[in-house]
């Protein structure tokens, strides 16, 4: 009971730890593709006196990346149904032009707006509409929720360290009689903390196995029965198999410094 | 012969430098040499020792054991000094989850013998102290003076250069402590090891020409 209590004590914060690294490599990699998609999604709508290529709009900022032309056809067809075909010749001549225009990047509001001031500052162009207000609102919430979450992962990750150094206090403890023997008789540091070194090394496996399986389960059964669009689409976003890498290095890492910290502040001690 | 401790104007203090336990003293001693320590309690004998295994730095003068400046050395070269040594401990200093037998070949394992050396040397060990049914058993559950000759056959495991032995027959009766002066003569006759024992009571029976220092109000003096 005490081994496992002794155990437990360990994994469990530096699994938390390992978590809070997990999540966010997830949130990273599903929010890229959130981001990107908002990105795509969008569009300025820029109406010309005359038809504009793509480097002409471009000219006049370089964020712009695509445009794409709305067939002034079909909006006549739209709003002239029933007029007679030489009157609705006379309406098409009489529009204007019309282009979605995409950007290459996820912009500020501020950037948006000098966007919009330079291309109204071609006299060609008539009127430039931006989905300014919605634009903003969701970047700021988008950034709201990123900003918490790292707070949140970097709060655990501070309580959980201090954790793993209170259990390391208390095997430095049980384990200091030993090594300061040993340490007499001239044994060096990897043979003084040996045997902390293996308990320590099989913690940081275990927490790392048990993470994965977590997230390996959110990922198998989880997600694919949620009905959350985003986990479903994002499933592969969700684990992917050099996480456990990353992990096992980080607790590995984790583990090490730990150990050290224990064995030095063990050396020297005055009986 | 060379000298393997060489003391000059030695001070050691605890405390930083506050409390000073033993000041200017200047001795040497030679291979071989076979020497007692006496003094009264608190005079500084055991801190003298921790000095000489490298536990406590000296706060002025020089200290050097087997060539080794211990005023300034690496930690490396005094790791590989302390290997040379078999301290006897006044409180044994025993690792309690350890067996007995384990404690013993500490210094072999150190050195990195096999498992199997190992076990025939504790059992050899043993057999000198007069522990060798207690091999398997735990510190803890020995009485005081077993735990010393624990301490002893430990320092002996393998043939020290020097030994430093603090109070190594303070916990036994007369028998017991014979048996531990025995295998100390033996040591200091047949391989030449250099000893240095603490003791409140000099034997009386003691085959070997000694020399005996006093520890007393800071100063070490040898007595002729
Ligand atoms: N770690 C320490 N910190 C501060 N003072 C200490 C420390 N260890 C010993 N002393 C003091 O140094 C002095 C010498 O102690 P030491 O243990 O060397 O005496 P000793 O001669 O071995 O005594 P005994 O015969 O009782 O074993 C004592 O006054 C003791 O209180
Ligand atoms: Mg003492």
């Amino acid at each position: 009971m005490k081994f496992i209590k002794n155990h437990l004590m360990f994994i469990l914060p530096l699994m938390a730890i390992l978590l809070g690294i997990e999540f966010y490599l997830v949130f990273d990699r599903t929010t890229d593709s959130y981001e990107k998609g908002l990105k795509e999604g969008y569009s300025m709508l820029v109406v010309t006196k005359k038809p504009m290529k793509l480097e002409a709009l471009q000219s006049l900022n370089k964020h712009i990346s695509r445009s794409e032309k709305i067939e002034r056809k079909n909006i006549v067809s739209k709003i002239a149904k029933g007029v007679s075909h030489s009157s609705s010749k006379e309406i098409l001549a009489s529009l204007p032009y019309f282009y979605n225009v995409g950007l290459d990047s996820y912009l500020q509001t501020s950037v948006l707006e000098q966007i919009k001031t330079d291309l109204e500052a071609d006299p060609n162009v008539k009127k430039v509409e931006t989905f300014g207000s919605s634009y903003s609102s969701a970047y700021r919430l988008f950034s709201f929720i990123k900003f918490t979450l790292k707070l949140f992962i970097g709060f655990m990750a501070v309580v959980s360290f201090f954790l793993i150094i209170k259990q390391m206090e208390i095997w430095k403890y049980t384990h200091r009689e030993r090594m300061q023997v040993m340490e007499i008789f001239g044994a060096p540091v990897i043979l003084r903390s040996g045997i902390l070194f293996k308990v320590a090394i099989v913690d940081a496996f275990f927490a790392t196995i048990l993470t994965s399986a977590v997230f390996l389960y959110v990922k198998f059964q989880w997600a694919a029965h949620s009905g959350i669009d985003m986990m479903m689409q994002n499933k592969e976003e969700l684990f992917r198999l050099t996480d456990i890498a990353v992990l096992l290095g980080a607790a590995l890492l984790i583990v090490i410094i730990a150990v050290y910290s224990v064995v030095f502040s063990n050396r020297g001690v005055q009986e | 012969m060379s000298n393997v401790i060489t003391a000059s104007h030695l001070t050691l203090a605890y405390e930083n430098g506050a409390k000073e336990v033993i000041k200017d003293a200047s001795f040497s001693i030679k291979k071989g040499e076979f020497v007692f320590i006496t003094g009264p309690s608190g005079s500084g004998k055991s801190t003298l020792l921790k000095a000489l295994y490298g536990k406590i730095k000296p706060t002025e003068g020089n200290l050097v054991v087997g060539g080794l400046d211990l005023a300034n050395v690496r930690q490396s070269k005094l790791q590989e000094l302390r290997t040379h040594l078999g301290i006897i401990f006044q409180d044994y200093k025993l690792v309690n989850e350890w067996t007995v037998a384990k404690n013993v070949v500490l210094p072999l394992m150190i050195a990195g013998y096999s498992v199997d050396v190992q076990n025939t040397q504790a059992h050899r060990l043993l057999k000198h102290v007069r522990l060798a049914e207690h091999a398997d058993k735990f510190p803890l559950e020995l009485s005081g003076g077993e735990q010393q000759r624990v301490g002893v056959a430990r320092a002996l495991a393998k043939n020290p250069v020097v030994i430093l032995a603090d109070e190594p027959t303070g916990n036994l009766d007369d028998y017991s402590s014979n048996v531990i002066w025995d295998l100390m003569e033996n040591a200091c006759q047949q391989l030449e090891t250099t000893v240095l024992v603490v003791t409140h009571k000099i034997p009386t029976i003691f085959s070997l020409p000694y020399r005996h220092f006093i520890i007393e109000s800071k100063g070490v003096y040898e007595v002729h």
